[in-house]
């Protein structure tokens, strides 16, 4: 190619394996394909605790409205419980977008199971079970949905339920729980108030006792938010509160010296 | 009935207007065409026999084989198209050893029988699934065994229909052979009461002189689990 | 030497340069022990009732012992999510097994089942460890135990679960009169059995963390079958 110009060929080789040579097809890096194929392998957007008690008569269960970006307060007005249906309402912890993929099932099957017209209606058992099924599926997939799910209902046969599933498929009931930071914090605070209480909870002890646990998890836990919702669960049906505001009083803070 | 050939000749799994399915009825008649079998349940055991036709001097008798071993305490005998057993029978060899594999106990003879008889209805035209016969099977099975319920009999027919029996007949000569039975038969028969039984009646709806080369018995015992006698 | 070394912790070749993956792990373990004794006429099946999680307890009332038919329960620990799983599963088999062979599954026929269960989940396991408690055919009480992959053994006792080793010896002493000499060895009555399982769980509380709350025991013999609670340290 002395002397160059367009009128020349361009070179008869180039760009490719040198002959005799091994060539890696590019895009496939070697390293990439010696990996195993990955899923989810921790949760983006998440959400911390979601506290639930059992009363007479009924349940109650309360998150709090912050959706973290790891250590940024990413989304500071998003609803982490689902009203099922007059029975039941769930709420989760862990990553928001699997929660809104499990939202979405469950509002188009109950919305399948009011075009049957036939008044039957999910019980708390049911969906919790469910629940149970689909996280364990996906987690025998190793492709989990990681979320830690409280499931509360009340049903004029069963009565108060209360119960908890979490990502590896792990479930049980208890009349109260606690998921996240507030398995280590509020957890204990429910469970002593509560025994303490004969093991017996009024509606408003209940929501007393979970505003206390939520004013201290905003206090000790850093991704939580200060507002939460409430389901409330009894024979008259299942609402959902809009957010409240957690009074914090910071009076202490000034008497703090940090060396 | 014959003569009548209808449209509902044609599909296999097609009803007939008076709610027949005509292929699984013809099916049915073929095992009229088969070699007597007859079985007798005693307290003791089960007798097995059926009938050699042996249109050769030249085969051999031995390899006519139309008593079948199903497992060590199950036996089975045929009647009609003796090929078309082959299927039946390897599934109740399968099925019994799976059971026994997967639950380290002896397979029931109804079981067994129950297994065989899903087989029976896998039939149909195109739209059937891969492996599915195209016809019926053309073969009657007499299960004998002794299990936890002791000697028990059962009686499998292309329709898929059993039930159990103390003594059965199936085959060309089953009319006789089965009004014989009727006569012949009681509760308190012992095995070699019972295989006398068989014998005679097999020897009256033979066309041949019965010797030892044209019949075939099965004695399953209930001194000894697994005592087969040929 | 130092470069031996380093060639041995880090050999040619070796994923350096590759990022370090933090993989999901799908397993995780919920604590607690189960005991099963069997006598010549009965089969005592005993297990705590906690489920926890590291240093959580998640419930104090999940009971261990899952009744299978009148005269057969399992008893079983490990992962959780695969006992549930596990447990449905069996319930499913014999419910279909009734169904095809007319008649409820024997003792004997449920442990051959489980084991095969397990094993065909040999490349992925149930990690659950299960005992098998019954009453055979000829009324005699029977204990399988098993591991996670379906390997299986007839006892006359056995102890599985978080506190199974310190569980194990003190049976084998006790039950098994293993380790003694001169002692006359006295059949196993129903009464010493229960008083034994209930000091075992005891002892097995102040030193396994995975074990207490309360105790669930389960007596089959040919006659029935009883149930009892006995409340364990909560600690």
């Amino acid at each position: 190619m002395a002397d160059g110009g367009q009128f020349s060929a361009a070179p008869f080789w180039q760009n490719g394996p040198s002959p005799g040579q091994f060539y890696n097809t590019p895009g496939t890096n070697l390293a990439s394909s010696q990996l195993p194929r990955t899923y989810t392998q921790q949760p983006i957007v998440t959400g911390t605790s979601v506290l639930g008690v059992t009363f007479t008569g009924g349940v109650v269960i309360a998150a709090d409205t912050l959706g973290s970006y790891g250590s940024l307060a990413r989304f500071r007005d998003i609803s982490r419980l689902l009203k099922v249906n007059e029975k039941v309402a769930i709420g989760a912890s862990g990553d928001y977008a699997d929660f809104q993929f499990i939202r979405d099932i469950i509002n188009q099957k109950v919305l399948d199971g009011k075009c049957l017209n036939d008044n039957y209606c999910y019980s708390p058992v049911a969906i919790h079970t469910w629940l149970t099924r689909i996280l364990y599926n996906r987690r025998t997939k190793i492709n989990p949905l990681w979320n830690n799910i409280i499931v509360g209902g009340y049903d004029e046969n069963e009565g108060s339920y209360l119960g908890y599933v979490d990502k590896l498929g792990v479930a049980y009931q208890a009349p109260t729980i606690a998921t996240g930071y507030g398995s280590y914090i509020a957890q204990p605070l429910l469970r002593q108030s509560y025994e303490s209480n004969n093991n017996n909870f009024t509606e408003e002890q209940a929501l007393s006792a979970i505003e206390r646990c939520m004013r201290v998890l905003l206090y000790r836990d850093g991704r939580s938010g200060n507002q939460y919702e409430v389901a409330i669960i009894t024979k008259d049906g299942c609402q959902v509160t809009s957010p409240k505001p957690i009074s914090t009083n910071w009076d202490i803070a000034e008497y703090v010296k940090y060396v | 009935m014959f003569m009548t050939r209808s449209e509902y000749d044609r599909g296999v799994n097609t009803f007939s207007p008076e709610g027949r399915l005509f292929q699984v009825e013809y099916a049915i008649e073929a095992i009229k065409l088969g070699s007597t079998a007859i079985g007798i349940k005693t307290s003791e055991g089960i007798v097995l026999a059926v009938e050699r036709r042996i249109t050769s001097p030249l085969t051999e008798p031995e390899s006519m084989e139309k008593i079948l071993k199903i497992d060590n305490h199950i036996g089975c005998a045929m009647s009609g198209l003796i090929a078309d057993s082959r299927t039946l029978v390897d599934t109740a060899r399968v099925e019994s050893q799976s059971h026994w594999f997967t639950y380290n106990e002896t397979m029931t003879v109804e079981s067994v029988t129950h297994t065989v008889s899903k087989l029976t209805l896998q039939f149909g035209d195109d739209d059937a699934g891969a492996g599915a016969m195209s016809r019926p099977f053309g073969v009657a099975l007499l299960f004998a065994g002794i299990d936890e319920k002791g000697p028990q009999l059962f009686h499998l027919d292309p329709s898929g229909t059993y039930f159990e029996c103390e003594a059965k007949a199936i085959g060309s000569g089953s009319e006789g052979a089965q009004s014989q039975l009727h006569e012949l038969y009681h509760q308190n028969m012992n095995m070699k009461e019972a295989l006398i039984t068989v014998l005679t009646i097999l020897k009256q709806v033979m066309e041949e002189k019965i010797d030892s080369n044209n019949v075939e018995v099965m004695l399953i015992a209930n001194v000894q689990r697994g005592n087969f006698l040929h | 030497m130092a470069a031996e070394l380093k060639k041995a912790i880090y050999p040619e070749n070796a994923t350096i340069g590759l990022p370090t993956q933090h993989r999901f792990d799908p397993y995780t373990l919920n604590g607690g022990t189960i005991v099963g004794v069997a006598g010549d006429n009965f089969a005592i099946l005993a297990g705590d009732t906690r489920l926890s999680e590291g240093f959580m307890i998640h419930s104090r009332d999940t009971s261990k012992i899952y009744k299978l038919t009148e005269k057969t329960f399992l008893g079983t620990c490990g992962f959780q999510g695969d006992v549930l799983t596990l447990t449905r599963l069996l319930n499913a088999r014999l419910t279909m097994y009734e169904f095809e062979h007319r008649k409820k599954m024997s003792s004997t026929a449920i442990s051959q089942m489980l084991s095969t269960v397990l094993y065909y989940r040999r490349f992925f396991p149930y990690y659950t460890f299960n005992i098998l408690a019954g009453i055979d055919t000829d009324g005699k009480g029977c204990i399988y135990s098993y591991d996670a992959v379906g390997n299986y053994e007839k006892h006359t006792y056995h102890a599985s679960g978080t506190a199974s080793s310190m569980l194990q010896p003190l049976l084998d002493n006790q039950v098994g009169y293993l380790n003694q000499e001169g002692v006359r060895r006295v059949p196993l009555t129903i009464d010493k059995a229960r008083t034994l399982i209930k000091d075992v769980f005891i002892s097995a509380t102040e030193r396994d963390m995975y074990t207490g709350d309360s105790l669930h025991i389960v007596t089959i013999t040919s006659d029935g079958v009883t149930e009892d609670h006995f409340p364990l340290r909560r600690d």
